[in-house]
């Protein structure tokens, strides 16, 4: 299993899911896109399971992007457009209904900001650095970038950072002080610190774990009276 | 016809339009309005444009509107702005000094990015107003800002500082007073350096995206991303990543 490009363990109600292409600072390729995708659903569909907890592997980074090498080499748009729609790995991340904790360290450039963006607890490491240079290269993020970025650190910061420059990343702190990350902590305490947060999480009820994120993301999404409908839908169900 | 209440200037790829009124406090009056909206429009058609700058001349950014309070709904459309710079398919920037009251807050709530001198004024309305805004700022500023903050600005008249202005977002940097165009300009020309039909793409993703549910903002943004794989500038971002040099994007 470990030349797989996701590592997939279980202990107890958490999940570990690594992405494990660390000599290519874990960009992400097509086939750990369909390892990573395999290894959510297994996730999703383990009653026993209540948390995940997404990390990267090596020492430089969380993920550092898309592979271009191979994702500039996609054919038609019609086929990328019907291989997302059929495989769709970031559809499958924005509709998980357990809380998913992404610990990063390093770079976190492009899809590792996504990841990130569609995880639901971010924790990261004091030497952390994120972007989302896409701009740059004449494309726009792909997986949700544009639209859970903003939502996470508001509209004026979100395109400020989308549209600024490839080397102006944004440093571990300038994340807390945004709200993208939750908490920074030195590198050797962020494995400790995601676990742990994991076992807090899995120690909560279940059900009321995901009627909660189902309350929040989903309420979110409609006007405020079917907002608060759909709480008490969810809360009449627990 | 040349214009007698803005100046337009095209530095490379960066244009800067600057509010030029005849009065201190560059007043928008009718004629400022309708010169903005053809300069937007021509410079948004405009392709060796890539970024535009709007700032004041004077020590002023703007102090809002001419008009008197709660003016007809003609009065409104001869007057309003901000829906023509939020039309621009390139990226916009605000360069902010002094005072950027009433509309021409407005104004620059409807730009991309807000660089401000650390000496700047914000505030959406006069206390002793009997109306409210008209150009867009009712919705712009708590899209910006959260609601809990825009209504304290609307309902108390508050004014806002710099350093306020980017702890909370609405301005992403702050400049030393006098020094906000310069900023700007510099924002711009690294914005310049992108590819234009991606920055054009991404604004779309964002904006449109931000009224949409999660889902349906991603599909959005994921058809965009696609369509951009038919563009030479992305085949172009492509060759000069992996021969690690600059690209040079024709925005086509």
């Amino acid at each position: 299993m470990s030349d797989s490009t996701i590592l997939y363990s279980v202990d107890g109600p958490v999940a570990r899911l690594t992405l494990n292409r660390p000599t290519r600072i874990n960009a992400l390729s097509l086939r750990m896109r369909d390892d990573l995708h395999e290894a959510l659903s297994a996730f999703a569909d383990d009653p026993t399971l209540r948390v995940a907890v997404i990390s990267g592997a090596g020492e430089r980074g969380f993920c550092a992007g898309a592979d271009l090498i191979e994702f500039g080499t996609a054919p038609s748009q019609d086929v990328a457009r019907r291989t997302r729609q059929r495989r769709d790995l970031w559809g499958l991340l924005a509709g998980l209904r357990k809380p998913l904790v992404a610990a990063l360290h390093g770079y976190v450039i492009g899809a590792g900001v996504e990841i990130a963006g569609l995880s639901d607890i971010r924790i990261a490491s004091e030497d952390a650095v994120f972007a989302l240079p896409e701009v740059s290269i004449g494309m726009i993020p792909g997986a949700g970038g544009t639209q859970t970025f903003p939502r996470a650190v508001g509209l004026g910061p979100g395109l400020a950072r989308l549209l600024a420059e490839r080397p102006d990343r944004m440093s571990a702190s300038e994340a807390l002080s945004t709200g993208f990350v939750h908490r920074v902590v030195p590198r050797s305490e962020l494995k400790r610190t995601s676990d742990e947060i994991a076992v807090q999480i899995a120690n909560r009820d279940a059900p009321a774990l995901k009627a909660l994120k189902t309350a929040v993301l989903d309420g979110l999404d409609v006007p405020l009276d079917a907002g608060l409908n759909l709480e008490r839908r969810l809360a009449l169900t627990l | 016809m040349p214009f007698t209440r803005i100046r337009q200037e095209v530095a490379g790829p960066v244009a800067i339009v600057t509010l030029a009124g005849p009065d201190a406090g560059n007043l928008i009056d009718e004629v400022m309005a309708a010169e903005l909206r053809e300069a937007l429009s021509e410079l948004d058609d405009d392709p060796s444009v890539r970024a535009v700058v709007l700032t004041g001349n004077g020590p002023d950014f703007s102090c809002g509107t001419v008009l008197e309070d709660r003016p007809s709904g003609d009065l409104i459309a001869s007057h309003a702005v901000a829906s023509s710079i939020a039309r621009v398919g390139k990226a916009t920037v605000a360069a902010l000094e002094g005072d950027a009251l009433g509309q021409g807050l407005e104004l620059a709530l409807a730009c991309d990015l807000r660089i401000a001198g650390a000496t700047v004024r914000f505030c959406l309305t006069r206390p002793d107003s009997p109306g409210i805004p008209w150009d867009g700022g009712t919705q712009r500023l708590p899209r910006l800002i959260g609601r809990s903050r825009a209504l304290e600005m609307a309902l108390l008249a508050r004014v806002l500082g710099a350093e306020e202005a980017a702890a909370i977002g609405l301005v992403a940097e702050v400049a030393e007073p006098g020094q906000a165009l310069q900023r700007a300009i510099k924002a711009g020309e690294v914005i310049a350096t992108h590819g234009p039909v991606a920055v054009r793409y991404l604004k779309e993703a964002v904006y449109k995206g931000a009224d949409l549910a999660l889902d349906q903002a991603m599909r959005l943004e994921v058809d965009l991303a696609t369509l951009l794989h038919s563009t030479t500038d992305r085949a172009e971002g492509l060759s000069a990543f992996a021969e690690k040099r600059k690209p040079e994007f024709l925005g086509e």
